[in-house]
């Protein structure tokens, strides 16, 4: 599976939502569940799924997935 | 008595009053795109969700919940119900399964309008809904059987016009809106159309808005505040009010306060303290001269934020204090009578509040005790739907009894302590233990658990969740991840735990009932105090 893959099963196992479907412009307002509450959850999934880590400030500063994508493969590319 | 539908004071009366192109309201988008509706888009609109629901045999008194997050559709429902003297019942889209399932099967829902996205929770809880007969999906292009209804295909063969009658007996229940009790299943407190009258009142004399003030209120109209001060207060006064489709997003809302010229912003603690977070940059690029005055409801306004709000934004706060079952604002602060900060306030024009201890003595000022209101106030609700006996706790007599501690000083002003109950004040959301508890139990890890909320610097009380594991099971990140979604997805995202601890034995009576004050204490790092009654 490819990054935008294993992301995309994040999300579903996160959101417990089949229908959602990770573009580069997906954003907490088109996905009815995604607060800053249920962020958190994803952000620790997210650790666990790749083997990185976020820090405190980085949490809430991902405008869409597409920087999320960005910074996770910057994170993975680090631990290689 | 006799008193007017609120769907006919909010939107169908200034149609009648040749005010029909007068400006309602500022939708303003995510992408902060923003559209003018008047009064005569949502009479039009709200009547077309009225027709289809007549269409459907709607009757009076039968419950319509709307599950969709903040749009225009959920405005035009609410009114469209209204108009139908059926009683409606707004649900927080954040709502896991089993929240869902425990609320539209208390208020015995008969249709609930939702969106596809939102849909599949529906289905999966819908063999145990056996009074659920449709479901209308907004965005859905056809019928997709018998049940699940396109919303746009009935809606598009309705006209824009709807007789109704505009005058109603004041008892006539209006809307359902759900709360959290420290024990047992969310509690939907009922209220009538009679409630208008405090509503628009107590917006009146607190809001004080002038002609052509823009007025914003940010809470979730599943919130009784997004309800009544966010829709019915503003609508039945005229009022002219922005309302965003988004969440709490700093950079919009700082944009949205400046570009809409906001003049009275009602907003929470929890996102003034969020705000407090931002770089003072954000701030200072901005120009807030339009806005007038702050106000604020949930949780206490602590003086640390109402010091850092008042040098921010230049303007006073006033703190609002009220519930969901009191129906209106009840204690508060208002011009030009002087800010303590910290303090919730005095009670408001017919509002008769005071301080008792458990025998319901009324104690004097500087005394903690129980925060009670006599009642006889309109908007105060009828009851807890379908569990009266939970309704009768809340009462001893004519006096209603708040769950809060709190105490009055000599000038008349109250001062909030803590609930008096289990229940957690978690960013103006209330949660129940026991919501947080059964959802945990059916984690398989689990074997017993406890919740408690403790002291947060940003949402006022979180969730601490206490757990007593299997033997031989491990506590782990991953085990924390799926007791994080599990809750998130089964009951709320407000509902999830901020930590988890991992405990032996979770301290309980000899009756059984966890002794939630030990493990508060424990959290805290305090003595525990008398253990003698633990089994």
């Amino acid at each position: 599976m490819d990054l935008k893959e294993r992301l995309q099963q994040v999300f579903v196992t996160v959101f417990d939502n089949d229908a959602i479907e990770l573009t580069p412009q997906l954003t907490a307002d088109d996905v009815d569940e995604w607060d800053s509450l249920s962020h958190i959850n994803l952000m620790l999934a997210i650790e666990l799924e790749f083997g990185i880590e976020f820090d405190q400030s980085e949490i809430q500063d991902f405008a869409n997935v597409g920087e999320l994508m960005a910074s996770i493969e910057e994170k993975t590319r680090t631990l290689k | 008595m006799f008193v007017e539908n609120i769907a006919y004071a909010c939107v169908t009366r200034f149609v009648e009053n040749g005010q029909e192109r007068r400006e309602a309201l500022r939708w303003i988008e995510n992408d902060l795109s923003t559209e003018s509706f008047t009064f005569a888009y949502f009479e039009r609109e709200s009547n077309r969700l009225a027709a289809v629901l007549k269409q459907l045999n709607v009757k009076p008194g039968d419950t319509i919940s709307i599950f969709l997050p903040r749009s225009l559709q959920l405005i035009n429902s609410f009114f469209g119900i209204l108009k139908n003297q059926a009683v409606s019942c707004i649900l927080f889209s954040t709502l896991g399964e089993e929240g869902l399932l425990d609320r539209l099967s208390n208020s015995q829902t008969r249709i609930i309008l939702t969106r596809r996205s939102l849909l599949r929770k529906i289905i999966a809880i819908k063999d145990r809904l056996p009074a659920l007969k449709k479901i209308l999906v907004t965005d859905l292009d056809d019928h997709q059987d018998d049940t699940i209804l396109s919303l746009k295909r009935l809606i598009a063969v309705t006209g824009g016009l709807f007789d109704y009658p505009h005058m109603v007996d004041k008892e006539t229940p209006a809307f359902l809106q759900y709360t959290s009790g420290s024990t047992g299943k969310p509690k939907g407190a009922l209220h009538v159309h009679g409630a208008l009258g405090d509503m628009r009142q107590s917006f009146r004399d607190i809001m004080q808005l002038e002609e052509r003030d823009i007025y914003w209120c940010t809470a979730d109209p599943a919130w009784i505040t997004g309800i009544v001060y966010g829709l019915i207060a503003p609508f039945s006064s005229g009022a002219l009010q922005a309302q965003y489709s988004g969440s709490y997003n700093a950079a919009s809302w700082l944009k949205i306060l400046q570009n809409q010229k906001v003049n009275v912003w009602y907003t929470a603690p929890t996102a003034l303290r969020m705000l407090m977070q931002e770089d003072e940059n954000a701030f200072l690029t901005l120009d807030f001269s339009s806005l007038k005055r702050i106000y604020s409801v949930g949780e206490p306004l602590n003086p640390e934020i109402y010091h850092w709000g008042r040098k921010t934004f230049k303007v006073e706060i006033y703190d609002t204090w009220w519930q969901s079952e009191t129906g209106s604002m009840m204690i508060g602060n208002h011009p030009p009578m002087p800010v303590k900060p910290g303090s919730m306030g005095k009670p408001r024009s017919g509002a008769e509040a005071f301080i008792c201890n458990e025998n319901m003595d009324i104690l004097p000022a500087g005394e903690q005790g129980l925060l009670c209101l006599r009642m006889g106030w309109g908007s105060m609700f009828r009851g807890y739907f379908h569990n009266d006996a939970a309704y009768a706790e809340k009462f001893q007599g004519e006096i209603y009894i708040t769950g809060d501690l709190a105490w009055r000083d000599e000038d008349g002003y109250f001062w909030y302590v803590s609930r008096a109950d289990d229940v957690i004040n978690t960013a103006g959301h209330l949660v129940g233990p026991f919501e947080v508890e059964s959802a945990l139990l059916e984690i398989e890890e689990i074997v017993d658990v406890a919740v408690i909320g403790a002291d947060d610097p940003l949402l006022h009380k979180k969730i601490i969740a206490f757990v007593k594991l299997r033997n031989g099971q491990a506590w782990s990140r991953e085990l924390e991840l799926k007791c994080r979604i599990y809750v998130s997805n089964k009951v709320s995202t407000t509902a999830i735990p901020a930590e988890f601890r991992v405990i032996n034995r979770i301290p309980k009576n000899q009756s059984g009932k966890i002794l939630r004050r030990v493990l508060k204490a424990v959290y805290e790092g305090k003595d525990p105090g008398d253990i003698s009654t633990m089994e």
